[in-house]
């Protein structure tokens, strides 16, 4: 990137500006990849749950009961078998989400690996055509942010880039699934880059229009909802938008905590990781039979909970708690796939139940379809963490102003509360328990995922305990250090000496070999400590560098503090030019 | 569509028992070559729909046929259904040679063995040489049944009903406050249940998944039943006297009739296209018909080209070929541009819906016998 060729600055431009048409060009051609196979996996979720038995078209036109009692019962089961051992191929044992595609992005890493993307996108085509209860958007972004990073790596492009291509690639799967080409351009932005840079703009908006385009022809499938010029809300609604909103963010909470207790209390379970999700499927096929509206993605039960009358509350309340069960059973007990759809679905149910008690207070019934979509977004824009996305597919889907704007007032609420009460998303609560902080921004981000290992230098002064103090001060003297590092026989570090103490012993006669001596305090590091705790180290003393030691204690090397700050300001430079380079 | 949620179905039940399919089929035309008795003779028996349809179909294609071949051919009525059918071949007493059958009854009774296998060549090339495969519609050739015309199913009102208002939209057959007055309806689910649900401003798209779900059954007949007075009718004809008698304002027909009676009877009313139930009208061979060969002989006249655009001078039916579409021109008695009139013109097609008919054919005995338990029988 830093090409040192010693071009006129004319011609630099005129290269940079090809370089950036190169770039808009393989963010259309990602977009491209990526809608279609966001656009063969959603066919594909329709067929399998259609021809499994699984979507209600599919259980109507089975003419024997039986056969459905069956399939309800097996399908989900035998499906959460595949999933289990898909699994085992995979390198942590676990399918890959957003999540992973984020911290990539996050910690400038880069580079999502082909196989884990692939293996994670077939186990999430099984859960969804088995009728886990599960979303499709999570595997849909990650396997179009997983093609964009292999183009990426193909094309032997930098880690700018690569985190570009990443956002094109999810951008374009979320622009083709719902056909909301702006939902994705600011999904890409919103939740993935977290940052707006114009150089990445121009390659997400262009693979999210191609998406857009491919989808128009090949997505058969009807808008996730439509309304025809709603009602107008009354002015006093807007303040019970307002509330749902903040009881939304609850609500929220409560999903996001079930999907995580789940997953601790799985792996308390005597049964083996890889039939976990059988287990879940079978209570799933088992509920459903009594419930089915908690199988799949939940499509139908979402549209018919946007109709006032549709459920009575009673029954809002039961399918509610138990699509909030049936997502954290899932999910909790590794079947793989996205946590958006189920938010929908419980959003809408939430939103349903309050529009249906303000009715039965003597509210207007014509605004019903207001709450369900208030609570739609309320619940899923915390859970992933995005209010913008969620506004706007609210308003590609409809085209309504007048419902945007009471979704408007409803997020205003939600997602600041849920992010104070339980953290910005799901996505971030789960890298967090990983051990990525991401709530202090992408800067902290990166310099934790820098390790000290890579700035180790060998140019140090290491010596015997039992070095005669005499040797030991010419010695330091002679390389033009002020620190030596004691090593014994073993390669133990044994403590830091300065030049300056060694002086003074020697003035006061008090000491003879370095071993006798008393340590100088300094900080000592593992060679897996971050560039963020050197930094933190450094603040409170004053030193020439900071001791690697591994775990043995074996002196591995030393950190300089010039290196360290090098590399602090060499990966600010970076952020700040791919967070606000024009070209 | 049709075509994909086609697939696994066939796949699903023809995985267990591919070998005996195949070896069936491979018997098939032997045995049938075999067992197939010559033709008895004697005029062609034609099921179709009477009134006005078969008017039509007896100057565009019965008389032709017959100074074509010197077969006379008699007309029998249909209203619909497999029972009559299922019955006639159980006692090996088959009166008709063809039936005309809407698609959905068509595959459903091919399903069941009721009909004769048609050679895939049946259907003749277009004029220009197209093969029939490229010029019927998507989904028109089926193994037993050739489209010949697209029909809908539409809701027609007196004009003179509403003073000053006119319904535009499908949810409007509901609103008996701002439309006043009784309507009929045909006795089948069909049609009703679509519009019920459109009237909650459900996509046409998400239609057949919806109603797939005992909860959207229940809000279409929940729909259906809070309409203060509905005429059950079941001959084509019906509601077009109904409305012409003003026993009720609103109805649903086909909306052939509906064109004959403003055409040809100037009587006051007016289609509304929104919300039109679109399907296939087949003709196909009833099992142990008497003159098969006659039959096949008569389908591959009635779906040629120049055949089918003549129906349409007759009767407003959308020409299942395209090389017959383009031909249609004007209405053979008014003179009046039949293309403004037939289902399929874009103007008219906005709010049109596909009938499902793969769904029909598969659930058609339960979604029937839930209808007739939600709203017939009280």
């Amino acid at each position: 990137m830093d090409s040192p060729l010693a071009f006129g600055p004319k011609v630099r431009r005129v290269l940079a500006i090809w370089r950036f048409l190169g770039l808009v060009l393989l963010g259309a051609l990602i977009g491209g990849v990526a809608a279609l196979a966001a656009v063969g996996f959603v066919n594909a979720v329709v067929w399998l749950n259609d021809l499994l038995l699984i979507s209600p078209r599919g259980r109507m036109m089975a003419a024997d009961p039986g056969l459905v009692v069956l399939a309800t019962l097996l399908v989900p089961t035998l499906g959460g078998l595949v999933v289990g051992q898909l699994h085992r191929g995979l390198p942590d044992g676990r399918p890959h989400t957003p999540a992973d595609a984020i911290a990539a992005v996050q910690t400038r890493r880069g580079r999502l690996p082909a196989r884990a993307g692939g293996l994670s996108a077939l186990s999430g085509l099984v859960s969804l055509g088995a009728g886990a209860s599960v979303g499709q958007y999570g595997p849909l972004v990650h396997l179009g942010a997983t093609l964009g990073s292999q183009a990426a790596r193909l094309l032997r492009l930098g880690r700018s880039e690569d985190n570009i291509t990443i956002a094109c690639g999810v951008a374009a799967a979320i622009a083709a699934a719902f056909n909301a080409p702006l939902a994705g351009i600011v999904f890409a932005h919103e939740v993935v880059l977290r940052h707006y840079a114009l150089r990445a703009f121009a390659p997400v908006a262009a693979a999210a229009i191609v998406g857009h385009v491919l989808a128009t022809q090949w997505l058969a499938q009807g808008a996730l909802f439509h309304i025809a010029d709603p009602a107008v809300p009354r002015p006093w609604e807007f303040a019970l938008f307002l509330v749902l909103g903040g009881l939304g963010a609850l609500v929220a909470g409560a999903y996001m905590h079930a999907i995580l207790g789940m997953g601790r209390l799985a792996k308390r379970l005597p049964l083996p990781v890889s039939l976990r999700p059988a287990l879940a499927g079978a209570l799933l096929g088992l509920t459903a039979l009594w419930v089915p509206d908690i199988l799949g993605m939940g499509q139908e039960t979402l549209r018919f909970a946007t109709l006032a009358g549709a459920y009575g509350g009673g029954e809002l309340l039961l399918v509610l708690g138990l699509k909030l069960a049936a997502t954290a059973l899932c999910l909790g007990l590794g079947f793989a796939g996205g946590v958006f759809s189920p938010a929908l679905v419980i959003g809408t149910l939430f939103g349903a139940l309050i529009g249906t008690l303000v009715a039965g207070l003597g509210g207007a019934q014509e605004t019903f379809i207001f709450y369900a979509v208030c609570g739609m977004v309320a619940v899923t824009a915390p859970v992933i963490g995005a209010p913008l996305t969620t506004l706007l597919i609210v308003f590609e889907l409809t085209g309504s102003y007048a419902l945007t704007t009471a979704a408007l007032a409803s997020v205003t609420l939600a997602s600041p509360l849920a992010a104070q009460l339980f953290g910005r998303s799901l996505f971030d609560i789960q890298l967090a328990q990983r051990g990525l902080d991401l709530s202090a921004g992408r800067g902290r981000a990166v310099l934790k995922e820098v390790r000290l290992a890579e700035l180790i230098s060998q140019d140090a002064v290491t010596l015997a305990p039992e070095t005669p103090l005499e040797r030991a001060i010419s010695r330091l003297s002679r390389a033009g250090h002020g620190e030596a590092y004691r090593v014994d026989g073993e390669g133990r570090y044994r403590g830091c000496v300065t030049l300056a103490d060694l002086e003074a012993h020697r003035e006061a006669g008090a000491a003879r070999t370095l071993a006798d001596c008393p340590e100088t305090p300094r900080p000592v590091l593992g060679p897996q400590a971050s560039l963020w705790e050197a930094m933190h180290q450094l603040q409170r003393v004053t030193g020439e560098a900071i001791a690697v030691v591994d775990d043995e204690e074996r002196f591995l090397g030393v950190a300089y503090e010039s290196s360290i700050a090098r590399a602090f300001l060499h990966h600010s430079d970076a952020l700040r030019r791919e967070e606000h380079g024009a070209g | 569509m049709p075509a994909r949620r086609w697939l696994p179905g066939v796949v699903a039940r023809l995985l267990p028992g591919l070998l005996a399919g195949l070896l069936a089929l491979a018997t098939l035309p032997l045995s049938s070559a075999v067992a197939e008795a010559p033709d008895e003779g004697g005029p062609l028996t034609v099921l179709s729909w009477g009134g006005a349809y078969e008017r039509a179909q007896r100057r565009a294609l019965f008389t032709p046929f017959t100074e074509a071949t010197g077969m006379a051919v008699e007309a029998a009525r249909y209203h619909g259904g497999l029972s009559d059918l299922r019955r006639a071949v159980a006692e090996n007493a088959v009166p008709w040679d063809l039936i005309d059958m809407t698609r959905s009854e068509a595959m459903a009774a091919c399903a069941e063995g009721l009909l004769e296998p048609l050679p895939a060549d049946l259907a003749a090339p277009a004029p220009d040489g197209t093969p029939a495969a490229e010029d019927f519609l998507p989904g028109a050739l089926g193994r037993c049944a050739i489209s010949h015309s697209i029909f809908a199913t539409v809701v027609a009102y007196r004009r003179d009903a509403f003073p000053g208002r006119r319904p535009t939209r499908i949810a409007d057959l509901f609103d008996q406050e701002r439309f006043p007055g009784p309507r009929a309806l045909q006795r089948t689910p069909a049609a009703n249940l679509e519009w019920a649900l459109l009237s909650y401003r459900i996509p046409r798209e998400a239609l057949y998944r919806l109603l797939s779900t005992r909860r959207g059954l229940d809000l279409a007949f929940a729909r259906l039943r809070g309409l203060d007075e509905i005429h059950w009718w079941q001959a084509g004809e019906t509601p077009v006297e109904w409305l012409a008698e003003g026993k009720v304002v609103m109805a649903s027909g086909y909306n052939g009739r509906f064109f004959a009676a403003m055409v040809e009877r100037d009587l006051p009313i007016e289609i509304l296209w929104d919300g039109q139930l679109q399907e296939h009208e087949t003709w196909v061979i009833p099992r142990g018909a008497p003159n098969p060969v006659a039959a096949r002989d008569f389908i591959r006249f009635a779906t040629s080209s120049e055949r089918q655009a003549e129906l349409a001078r007759h009767i407003p039916y959308g020409p299942a070929r395209r090389s017959a579409a383009i031909q249609v021109t004007t209405h053979r008695d008014s003179g009046l541009d039949m293309r403004l009139h037939i289902p399929t013109h874009p103007l008219n097609a906005q709010g049109a819906v596909t009938k499902d008919e793969a769904w029909y054919a598969r659930t058609q005995e339960r979604i029937a016998a839930l209808f007739r338990e939600a709203l017939l029988e009280e």
